[in-house]
């Protein structure tokens, strides 16, 4: 082994394992301590901690059905469960018939964040359920960007909110906290996959029962 | 094939190193979504697998850059093939146990509509990234790799 220049060449090779090691590390962590739950995030009206930072609809209702659903505004098979199930949830919500959770995920996209924090400035002004609907309505494809601060505040004014309020917390993103909780608090419910609705508690059938509106009628009747 | 051992061991660290660092990169943009996908294996308790899937794009973008740079080959063939293994017996359980969940090995995951899920082409690829690794492992000396630099010199000196 008559090596001419070892020195050199093995510092370079450990100083680039160093760095790379190094700065994949840095970067771990503050990653891991943006997704910690933070308990003092500023919250949107009507939602509660122990309910998964959802935001809940007749919260005091007695003895009925609670139906929490998660999905994701950007989410295309969550537009096809609205369409077919989202009027018969608003007549749960204004008939009383049961305590409806909505949790607002964003695991796929920026969009998805921006349109959740948007949907929390709604709840705020009273017309989440115009939002919610109205955001179907318009979905873009995903992570086309289409759901800027801008566009999520024309989005609410087309659902009928007239407040400079909302038009700021959408532009500040002041629920972006809130956001974050929400996607962890679905993780630790394991949620996989949006849609997905359990009815006091428990998932309904994935096979039957998301895709047809008598099977879901029956299914949150059944409690 | 003796002077073909170091390109071959060049093209396995190419392909080993840039499928692992892609793998990595497009999870990392959806860090929920793969915390998401680690989850529906159903393997792991809830809170590891969430862990996990934050880490787990980080250590396949740093074995991804230090393959392709050619630095600390043994070692990090060892944790990518090692990862191979990891991966293959986890797909393999979700098919045994009939779970439908897309693997999330390039980004998303989660649960799929139950009959897509489609296993047998993802085990095969991850049992030929092993087989590189193992390849890699065996047989670390490369051409233009940072380690061992002087190994063509000591060739060239005789």
């Amino acid at each position: 082994m008559a090596n001419q220049k070892p020195g050199r060449d093995n510092f370079t090779r450990n100083l680039v394992i160093v760095v790379v090691v190094g700065v994949v590390l840095l970067m771990l962590v503050p990653t891991l301590l943006s997704k910690k739950t933070n308990s003092s995030a500023k919250v949107p009206a009507s939602v509660s901690s122990d309910r998964g930072y959802g935001i809940v609809f007749n919260a005091d209702a007695k003895s009925v059905p609670v139906v929490d659903i998660y999905e994701d505004f950007q989410c295309p098979v969550c537009m096809q469960f609205e369409k077919l199930n989202g009027d018969y949830i608003e007549s749960l919500i204004t008939e009383k018939k049961a305590t409806v959770v909505y949790h607002t995920l964003s695991f796929i996209g920026p969009d998805s964040v921006r349109a959740a924090n948007a949907a929390a400035c709604s709840a705020d002004q009273g017309k989440f359920l115009d939002f919610h609907k109205t955001a179907y309505a318009n979905q873009p494809a995903e992570n086309t960007g289409a759901w800027t601060n801008d566009a999520l505040v024309v989005l609410g004014k087309a659902a009928g909110i007239s407040s400079k309020a909302y038009d700021t917390c959408v532009t500040g993103g002041q629920y972006a906290d809130w956001v974050n909780n929400v996607a962890n608090a679905g993780a630790k419910a394991n949620v996989n996959s949006t849609p997905t609705v359990f009815i006091n508690g428990k998932e309904i059938d994935r096979k039957t029962e998301y895709f047809s509106a008598d099977k879901f009628k029956a299914a949150v009747a059944r409690g | 094939m003796k002077k073909a051992q170091p390109w071959l061991t060049l093209a396995g660290r190419l392909i080993l190193g840039g499928v692992l660092f892609a793998a990595g990169f497009l999870k990392y943009e959806h860090l929920d979504k793969s915390r998401m996908a680690v989850r529906a294996y159903e393997l792991l308790p809830i809170s590891i697998a969430n862990f996990l899937g934050i880490a787990l794009p980080f250590l396949e973008i740093a074995v991804g850059i230090l393959l392709l740079l050619g630095a600390a080959i043994r070692i990090s063939s060892a944790i990518g093939g090692a990862l191979m293994i990891v991966f293959i017996f986890g797909i393999s359980q979700a098919w045994a146990r009939g779970l439908s969940i897309d693997c999330g090995c390039f980004g998303g995951g989660g649960q799929v509509a139950p009959g897509t899920a489609n296993y047998l082409p993802e085990i095969l690829r991850d049992a030929a990234l092993a087989a590189i690794a193992i390849y890699l492992f065996r047989y670390p000396r490369s051409k233009f790799a940072l380690d061992r630099a002087r190994t063509d010199e000591d060739h060239i000196n005789g």
